[in-house]
């Protein structure tokens, strides 16, 4: 079981910070909006664990979309959006059709966690390659059965909240990284650490 | 001079304060905090000449900071340094009294044209 000590934590939530930054602006722009930024929240769980925390979430069904990234660091960015902000959103954007409001969620999926991870990336000092996004409506007692779960037994979870508080919508974005990923990014973690201190 | 350097992660004002050290040597007198209201706190004590300041930050973040420290002196130099680039917290600052806003992270080249500008 790994886990990231205090130093690791720290240096990965500012990395994160910065990336998001980059990746929020981007979106902002997009939307026509301006999202208030908070701080990541970072953790090492086992995957069951993380399901459990999905049970506080309080919407009844979620759109959920994921886009793979591969490289020395690998993994998946995952982007939660409850019912009412997309909602929400398709009346910001003046969408008419559930299609129009997928293909906006993909779009602002694809923009959001591929501006995320290459931001992340290069802070990392590595390349990532993304696959297409894919989005699925997951009722949330049915959030376990979603297959991006299922290949992960223990994910670094990387969490920070998508929030445009004038427009109501707000998102959660999760990237989630298997154990090889892990110690990879330990020891870069470690080395951006030892060149400051 | 006096700096004040307020940034939640150990990281970034490590980081900032390496870049910082490469222009003004060893001797300068760095005070760092890690929040809003430490930097009020130190402020208070220190009176910081250029203050670097992170947005997103608990107990107090960047925006209900830098009025603050602006009012206990408002000779200071404020140097918002966030990863939030939107063009709205840019103006949102600068409003509120900074005479920079720089993206994250700042590296010994910002840092000198920083410098350069204030």
């Amino acid at each position: 079981m790994y886990s990231l000590t205090e130093d690791e934590k720290d240096v990965l939530q500012e990395l994160m910070n910065v990336a998001y930054g980059n990746a929020t602006a981007v979106v902002a722009d997009m939307l026509d909006a301006f999202a208030s930024l908070s701080i990541p929240n970072i953790q090492v769980l086992p995957t069951h664990e993380l399901l459990a925390t999905f049970e506080s979430m309080k919407a009844e069904s979620y759109f959920f979309s994921t886009q793979a990234f591969s490289g020395e660091f690998n993994g998946e960015s995952a982007f939660f959006i409850n019912d009412i902000s997309a909602q929400n959103l398709a009346k910001h954007l003046e969408l008419e059709t559930a299609d129009d409001l997928d293909d906006a969620i993909l779009e602002l999926t694809n923009v959001l966690t591929s501006s995320l991870t290459t931001k992340l990336s290069q802070e990392l000092d590595t390349e990532v390659s993304f696959s297409l996004p894919s989005i699925t409506k997951v009722p949330l007692q049915d959030i376990q059965e979603v297959e991006t779960f299922q290949n992960y037994s223990q994910v670094i979870v990387i969490d920070t909240d998508l929030n445009f508080e004038d427009q109501k919508i707000n998102g959660k974005i999760f990237i989630l990284t298997k154990d090889a990923s892990i110690q990879w990014l330990k020891n870069k973690l470690n080395t951006i650490l030892e060149l400051l201190l | 001079m006096t700096y004040l350097v307020v940034d939640d992660s150990k990281l970034a004002r490590l980081s900032l304060i390496k870049s910082l050290k490469t222009h003004v040597g060893d001797d300068e007198n760095i005070h760092q905090a890690s929040n809003g209201l430490e930097a009020v706190s130190l402020m208070e004590n220190k009176k910081a000449d250029i203050v670097f300041l992170d947005l997103t930050m608990p107990e107090m973040d960047g925006y209900e900071a830098l009025p603050k420290l602006l009012e206990i002196n408002n000779k200071a130099k404020v140097i918002v340094v966030s990863a939030d680039v939107q063009t709205k917290a840019k103006e949102r600052v600068i409003s509120l009294g900074a005479q920079l806003h720089m993206q994250k992270p700042i590296n010994a080249d910002k840092m000198q044209e920083i410098l350069e500008i204030i």
